[in-house]
């Protein structure tokens, strides 16, 4: 209970701390003046030269010392706030996770005991097995996303990137993912031609797409609907993914590409998910040079990731040539 | 009722992992349980609108209305039916949250099959010691206080309220060892099915809120007694 007050505690002690800050100010302005006002007639009065050269000094560095001391508060305040809003997404983090790590691993524990106690048929004995890879499977990807942004916050990771068709690289992604989860027919549709060069780590963009199709299987209450459209620039090759899920609302918007962050409304389809997905997509993007943005029209109308990848030569050629130069090793 | 009879028990399944509650269905009804399987909270309510059931065994993380608001729902509409909580969470918070809301029992992912089916068994028994008890003795009169264990309805001095079914099996199990000690181990084991090691508080929650409903002065609780560092004893009547 102490923790959801936290924050509302810690703003209204802020707002105290700097209201008593600027108070003390005023106050001291107000006394300064007043003195100064006063000590000026009766210098008037008795037509004394007073000189106020020493105590103006003193007054600007109190004023000085005052305004760092409200500064400081308020940098405080703010790491506050971010130390804060981690430990949320953390928390967010540890529930997903568990969650995520812990159901697949009951759904194995329970196979492994069905098969130790139980007389099964051997075709159940290989639907139960093919249950298990599959949970193994999911683990195996939670896993490697979690070191996987890890790796890409800390640059520790490496690409191996090309330079390649933006149209033909991108298309032969898509639907090699479309065969790998066994899409129906016309689930993606791709429009526009992308006839410009790119430098793409073609893993790297695996991932990527892998994620965005599996946000919008996860995210879609109807049938599974992408709009994929290609555009080329002089300077930009810009990829729009369309798809036609829940959506999210326009305060979610800052939202969805931060760790750990989740969509949850009562809309939702689905619970799976470790916040991590949107996470890596924009990390992969930054790497590559690019720029990612997503738009909703808000909850239920679908949402669109708009990426914005940088043509070769003409964009960004220090940081391509860098990607392409640590990729030869 | 007998064995056989709880094998014919009928359970509604509410698990959003397809994979889990395969194995499930499958183990349950091995078991000789009669199964229906839902997919997300919404559906689950539909499912346990349309047709009776003896348990229902309720994931927390669902789609659209999660299990704590499927349990709330539940609990409305009737007091008796048993609830078993799966859940990944391991908080103390949300295991309390849980039980209050009105589940009989929870099992924390990963849980052994053998410990499930044991669980299963044990809140159908459970069920059925609380359903012959109640055919027996109905309503216990203590006091100004009157309770109905059928329905679950109770009155006190002038006021008429509803126990939830676990404040029902308390006061059920408080009064058929009555002037004897009963422990919050006890408490937990007996009526929750739990195993005593996880927190104790849960019993004394229950325990405030039985004597707020039934004491004349919560502060000197005349029914309901706390023996220290031994559990509660309910007196029947209470020496003056």
């Amino acid at each position: 209970m102490r923790k959801k007050y936290s924050q509302a505690y810690a703003i209204i002690l802020f707002i105290l701390a700097q209201v008593a800050c600027f108070s003390l100010l005023g106050l001291w302005i107000a006394r300064f003046v007043a003195n100064y006002v006063i000590l000026k007639r009766i210098g008037e009065q008795y037509s004394i030269n007073i000189q106020a050269g020493g105590a103006v000094a003193i007054f600007v560095i109190g004023l000085v010392l005052l305004v760092a001391m409200s500064v400081g508060m308020l940098l405080i305040f703010r790491r506050l706030r971010l130390q804060y809003k981690l430990t949320k997404l953390y928390d967010n983090f540890i529930a997903n996770v568990t969650h995520e790590l812990k159901t697949p691993l009951t759904s194995i524990q329970l196979y492994l005991d069905t098969l130790t106690v139980r007389d099964i048929s051997r075709s159940k004995q290989l639907k139960f097995i093919e249950f298990m890879q599959r949970d193994a499977n999911r683990l195996n990807k939670l896993i490697n996303a979690i070191l996987e942004i890890a790796r890409l916050e800390k640059k520790k990771n490496r690409f191996h990137c090309s330079v390649y068709e933006a149209d033909h690289i991108l298309k032969e992604i898509i639907e090699e993912i479309v065969q790998q989860i066994k899409l129906p027919q016309g689930t993606i549709t791709i429009t526009g031609e992308a006839h410009c060069n790119c430098v793409i780590d073609k893993s790297a963009f695996k991932i990527l797409f892998n994620n965005l199709v599996n946000n919008a299987m996860k995210y879609s209450t109807d049938i599974l609907k992408i709009y994929i459209n290609m555009q080329c620039s002089p300077k930009k090759c810009v990829i729009e993914f369309q798809d036609q899920g829940i959506g999210f609302s326009v305060n979610e918007k800052k939202r969805i590409f931060d760790k750990f962050y989740r969509v949850n409304h009562p809309d939702d389809p689905d619970v799976r998910g470790s916040g991590l997905g949107l996470a890596l997509v924009k990390e992969i993007v930054k790497y590559h040079g690019g720029k990612i943005r997503a738009y909703s029209k808000g909850l239920n109308q679908g949402a669109t990731f708009r990426i914005e990848l940088p043509v070769y030569p003409a964009s960004k050629r220090h940081h391509l040539n860098k990607l392409l130069k640590s990729s030869t090793y | 009722m007998n064995e056989d009879n709880l094998q014919n028990s009928k359970i509604l399944l509410v698990e959003d992992e397809e994979s889990l509650a395969e194995g499930l269905l499958f183990n349950l009804s091995e078991e000789g349980y009669s199964v229906v399987w839902v997919k997300d909270g919404k559906k689950a309510l539909e499912q346990f609108d349309s047709q009776p059931y003896d348990l229902i065994i309720l994931d927390i993380m669902l789609p659209y209305i999660n299990g704590f608001e499927v349990a709330k729902y539940v609990r409305e509409k009737s007091p008796m039916i048993p609830i078993l909580m799966l859940t990944a969470r391991t908080a103390v918070h949300d295991r309390v949250r849980g039980l209050e809301i009105g589940a009989n029992d929870y099992l924390t992912k990963p849980f052994h099959l053998q410990e499930l089916l044991a669980r299963v068994k044990g809140i159908l028994r459970r069920k059925s010691w609380y359903q012959s008890a109640v055919e027996s003795t109905s309503t216990y009169q203590f006091g100004e206080n009157e309770i109905n264990f059928a329905d679950f309805s109770c009155r006190s001095e002038n006021k008429k309220f509803r126990l939830t079914q676990q404040e029902a099996m308390v006061m059920k199990y408080l009064i058929q060892k009555k002037d004897k000690i009963v422990s919050r181990e006890e408490l937990l084991e007996k009526v929750w099915n739990i195993s005593s090691e996880i927190e104790t508080r849960t019993v004394d929650n229950f325990i405030a809120r039985l004597r707020k409903y039934f004491e004349p002065d919560t502060k000197k609780p005349v029914y309901i007694k706390s023996i220290r560092s031994a559990g509660y004893m309910f007196v029947e009547r209470p020496s003056s």
